[in-house]
């Protein structure tokens, strides 16, 4: 069963969705409005989901779900009576996986759980394939730099380089990486 | 017969050949023959080709395979019969479609005898074919996976020996770590597994080797790079990274002694094999102790890359593990051979990656001739499996019991 912290964030505290996702099947724990910690709720519920019910989604709700996305992702999911298009793209931008403006029925609240899911997962596929480019690319830079130094010191080509280095991090069970760090930090220091 | 495409310029014209998914999981066992892996992830062959790989030791070969069918590790480091089990449905977990990127190595396995056979003299293949025939005398060994190149090597062996591997011995699955501990405990009575843990079983003194892998088929095919035939054809462009990313590594250690000899401290480390190393490195270097005072510089020890000759995924080798699997009666029917090993062997993109590495690509079919006489060229995979005077299968009329 999907896990769902509600957070109600309106002011006439209906409470306008529990009773819809319970009567759908969902396991709810209800949260006070935004106030709280939000990335301190997510660690103890751990939720599946985050639903956020809000009259309008201000700085402080966007603060929150920026804090949620950067320390315990999870998909969110905004129902919101804010038509303003500027609102929404805002809401996205913070990390909102669905933005849904008014008209909550049981029936919907599956497909809409299910899209935001899978959008969740897809967005978190690519950032962390973003993540592993922009690190190989840095360790291929700093190992190039390291490469480039020992030539320069030893008088040596690029292959002897490498297999200097290579020959140094296997025999100390370590990376290149880690060889290439120590070349660098040792010629700052003597240069 | 020349079934390897040759890479046009053009191969690659519809799109760039940067890795759809840059960053793998890639699953090992802790075995000497993981080398080419382990060095391509942690020195750099990686990050070259546009990859991070992420390595994942595995506890057995059966939860590697488990991981490998579900996709939470993309690729690994696997024993050559375990892909073609998976594959053709033989086993723990229904038919699922794999691919084999290249070879990883050739040779390097041993079989063990106990200590407690030591003493008895059981000390070379006529005392314990002897030994195995008598009354009452039910040894019991272990291999590392059912249908693993160590069950095969094993049956294989004591086959050649007169000695019936299904009805004169009893077998048992070991993870290849722990063989060592259940020779001490008196579980088993030798085992099949490879290094570093036959030499570390000798150097401990648990016993010794009666029977190099490489005795039994010099250059045979051993561990394979293996992922799922989804995994290659949704990312064939990580694929072939990966493949060249190991093969670049692979070369490198082979280029020299001191290079083979820091691929062993490497190996040796907490995080890879955590073994001694003086229990990796001799053997590694082609240096044997059988631990009956025997010593030898062994022609046809590890080979992780040999000129590309131990990476090519030969049609052949993957035929063999076939027609063992139809001996052994772990196959009831004949499988269309060539056709599966061609579904199997990812020999298009092996060739393209060969190509830009500048690595020779041999015939993918090769011929070897086994301890027993055979010889195997893959040229008649269902004659050569009914070639055997011990077999188990059961369809043949004059299936003999015993020798």
């Amino acid at each position: 069963m999907l896990r769902i912290l509600l957070i109600d964030d309106t002011q006439s505290k209906l409470g306008r969705l529990k009773a819809a996702l319970s009567e759908a099947g969902f396991e709810v724990i209800e949260a006070p409005g935004l106030t709280i910690d939000l990335p301190a709720c997510v660690e103890t519920v751990r939720p599946d989901v985050v639903l956020i019910d809000t009259d309008s989604p201000d700085r402080d709700v966007m603060e929150q779900v920026v804090l949620v996305s950067r320390d315990q992702p999870r998909p969110i999911v905004l129902f919101t009576d804010e038509h303003d298009p500027a609102v929404m793209r805002q809401a996205i931008q913070s990390g909102v996986s669905a933005y849904i403006v008014e008209g909550i029925h049981a029936a919907r609240l599956q497909p809409i759980l299910d899209v935001a899911m899978a959008r969740f997962e897809s967005d978190q596929a690519l950032k962390a394939q973003l993540l592993a480019r922009d690190q190989q690319l840095a360790e291929r830079k700093r190992i190039e730099q390291a490469k480039g130094l020992l030539m320069k010191m030893k008088d040596c080509n690029e292959e002897q380089a490498y297999t200097l280095m290579r020959r140094q991090a296997m025999s100390r069970q370590q990376k290149l990486i880690q060889v290439a760090e120590q070349i660098i930090a040792m010629h700052e220091m003597l240069g | 017969m020349n079934t390897v495409p040759r890479a046009t310029p053009l191969a690659w014209v519809n799109g760039s050949d940067a890795p759809e998914k840059p960053s793998l999981n890639i699953g090992y066992m802790a075995l000497t023959d993981c080398a080419s892996v382990v060095v391509a992830a942690t020195q750099g062959f990686a990050q070259q080709h546009g990859l991070t790989l992420n390595l994942k030791r595995q506890g057995s070969w059966a939860g590697l395979r488990d991981k490998l069918v579900s996709g939470e590790l993309d690729a690994a480091h696997c024993l050559y019969g375990l892909v073609y089990a998976v594959h053709l449905g033989i086993g723990g977990v229904p038919a699922s479609e794999m691919a084999v990127l290249m070879g990883l190595n050739q040779n390097a396995q041993a079989i063990n005898l106990s200590p407690a056979l030591q003493r008895k003299g059981v000390t070379n293949p006529e005392a314990l074919a002897r030994l195995a025939h008598q009354h009452g005398a039910r040894l019991t060994f272990a291999q590392t996976f059912p249908t693993g190149t160590h069950a095969m090597w094993l049956y294989y062996w004591l086959a050649s020996q007169g000695i019936h591997p299904l009805r004169d011995v009893d077998s048992v699955v070991v993870p290849p770590a722990q063989m060592a501990a259940h020779i001490q405990a008196g579980r088993i009575d030798g085992f099949c597994v490879g290094e570093p843990w036959a030499a570390d079983a000798v150097a401990t003194g648990q016993g010794f080797t009666l029977a190099t892998s490489q005795s039994i088929w010099p250059d045979h095919p051993e561990k394979v790079l293996a992922c799922a035939r989804a995994f290659a054809e949704q990312y064939p462009n990580s694929a072939r990274a990966l493949i060249k990313a190991v093969l670049a590594a692979s070369r490198f250690i082979e280029q020299s002694p001191e290079n083979r000899r820091s691929t062993a401290q490497l190996l040796s480390g907490s995080a890879y094999l955590a073994t001694p190393l003086a229990s990796i490195e001799p053997r590694l270097l082609g240096s044997y102790h059988d631990g009956l005072g025997n010593h030898w510089q062994d022609p046809h020890a590890l080979r992780l890359h040999d000129h590309g000759r131990a990476n090519l995924p030969y049609l052949s080798d993957g035929m063999w593990f076939m027609t063992q699997f139809r001996r052994w009666g772990l196959l009831r029917d004949d499988p269309d051979y060539l056709g599966v090993a061609r579904q199997v062997q990812q020999l298009a993109l092996y060739g393209e990656a060969a190509q830009s590495l500048g690595v020779a690509c041999p015939e993918p079919m090769r011929s070897s001739l086994l301890i027993d006489g055979s010889r195997w060229d893959g040229s008649d995979p269902y004659g050569y499996a009914r070639s055997f005077s011990l077999h188990a299968m059961g369809d043949l009329p004059d299936a003999r019991v015993g020798a």
